[in-house]
């Protein structure tokens, strides 16, 4: 077992944890803060270099219209319906941003996700949070946004001390945890699975007879690779889809 | 097609290579950390112990330093750029991204909508003309056949006419010649009556004219006959 002795696995919150490179603690930059930045550039760029407008789009232009087709077609409207169309900068944003900033997960020199740090998905969910119950109270007034959320049609009366506790927690409590937890754990997953499989390649590069395993991390790398291209995109449809049933839900509560 | 296959073969492998690597390399760093850690006395600071100097300043303890950041708890950096940079992407989508691309989609929506409204006019139009052209076949036919119906009615009743007028012809003539046969029949006979009569009138004359007995009278009469019928 020489080779458990020579592998030392960094402990997680060295994976994670960047420091700063310029700035205090308060506003300094580090990986992640640069992630943020790519990300903002990255959709930045799609949108200026896919509003061309032309006839036959091509190449760009392609990604931001079908980009655009598909948070239209297939979350708002399946979730908020014909009304949520103005929410679709929101929504637009929200998939942009988490999905460039989650696949810097496997772009090489960076390979950082950073919704791997509990505070993009935490920010997210809160604002979402925040957004949803704005836009319950805007569409039904205070009093009909609680009494639609905390009690719930069709249930008897003496039912109601059970149900609205557990809508309260649910509703207000529950989802934006939900929503952060699901997306910063998936992507933290992600990572450290991709980071084990790439220290046990590493430590298997050796002249040694177990160096015959080297294929087998190296493939796991491979195909993890790939496993969370399809992660990233689909922690951030889950994500915005999610936001979407919540707003939609909001302002429609009879759906 | 077979390009972009290679290209993303090629993209893979390349990323493959560097994840290991760049790992490696992450993992290197760590261990240097760690040694730098373990190593107090060392020259060089390194960023666990620049931490470790902060947390004392602080008032913490040295147990302090030993902790790990907990990956769990947010970093207020990380929260504020994260903030920051959705908002950024928030107000440019909000602003100018999603109306341009949006703006060119409706463009395009429009063009094809008018195409096809274009085109669905010039197909109803297509189809008013083929049908207006098939009615004028249709009346054409029917004025062909209506011509040549009252072509044949016409010959028909020419034939029938003069089928008629050839039978009333013939009629007429039957009718005039048996008229005339027996207009020739009536004068034969008048004239036969005449001729008889003279003939009866010329041999009582000459009957009168000897008053003979009666031998002489019937050789008068047989005579008389004879030469009749002799003379005709």
């Amino acid at each position: 077992m020489q080779i458990l002795a020579e592998l030392e696995f960094p402990p997680v919150s060295h994976i994670v944890n960047w420091p700063e490179l310029v700035g205090g603690d308060t506003i300094g930059v580090n990986k992640v803060v640069l992630v943020y930045l790519f990300a903002v550039v990255l959709t930045a760029l799609v949108f200026i270099l896919g509003s061309k407008g032309e006839l036959v789009p091509r190449g760009m232009q392609n990604v931001a219209e079908s980009a655009v087709d598909f948070v239209q077609d297939g979350i708002i409207m399946q979730t908020m319906g014909k009304e949520g169309l103005s929410w679709t900068p929101f929504m637009l944003s929200l998939f942009f941003f988490i999905f460039f900033t989650n696949i810097f997960e496997i772009i090489p020199v960076i390979q950082m996700p950073a919704s791997a740090r509990i505070a993009l998905p935490m920010f997210l969910a809160l604002l979402t949070w925040l957004l949803y119950n704005g836009a319950g109270i805007r569409s039904q007034g205070l009093f009909g946004y609680l009494k639609s959320s905390l009690f719930p049609p069709g249930v008897p009366i003496p039912l109601y001390i059970l149900v609205t506790p557990i809508e309260f927690v649910s509703n207000f409590i529950v989802r934006p945890f939900s929503l952060m937890v699901r997306l910063f754990a998936n992507l933290l997953a992600g990572h450290i699975l991709l980071v084990t499989f790439a220290v046990l390649t590493s430590a298997l590069w050796v002249k040694a007879w177990y160096a015959v395993f080297f294929p087998l991390p190296l493939f796991a790398v491979i195909f993890f690779t790939l496993f969370e291209i399809l992660v990233s995109f689909l922690q951030a449809y889950v994500f915005t889809l999610l936001a979407g049933v919540y707003i939609g839900g909001a302002m429609h509560p009879d759906h | 097609m077979r390009r972009f296959r290679l290209l993303s073969a090629l993209a893979v492998t390349v990323l493959a290579l560097l994840g290991p690597a760049h790992a490696a390399a992450a993992q290197e760093g760590d261990l240097g950390e760690g040694t730098e850690e373990g190593n107090e006395g060392g020259s060089e600071i390194g960023h666990a112990e620049e931490e470790c100097i902060h947390l004392l300043e602080e008032g913490g303890t040295i147990d302090d330093c030993q902790e790990a950041p907990n990956p769990i708890l947010p970093e207020t950096n990380e929260i504020i750029w994260g903030a920051v940079g959705f908002f950024i992407v928030l107000g440019f989508l909000w602003r100018f991204g999603y109306p341009a691309v949006k703006k060119g989609m409706e463009a395009r929506a429009d063009r094809i909508r008018s195409d096809l409204d274009a085109a669905e006019s010039q197909r109803s139009e297509a189809e008013q003309v083929l049908s207006e052209y098939r009615a004028q076949l249709a009346d054409a036919r029917s004025e062909s056949a209506r011509i040549i119906e009252e072509a044949r009615q016409s010959a028909d009743s020419m034939r029938r006419d003069l089928a008629a007028q050839a039978e009333t012809d013939i009629a007429d003539m039957r009718r005039k010649a048996a008229a005339e046969i027996e207009s020739a029949k009536t004068q034969a006979i008048a004239d036969l009556r005449n001729e008889v009569a003279n003939l009866a009138i010329a041999a009582a004359e000459r009957v009168v004219e000897r008053s003979l007995d009666r031998e002489t009278n019937t050789a008068l009469v047989e005579s008389f006959i004879s030469q009749v019928g002799s003379d005709r």
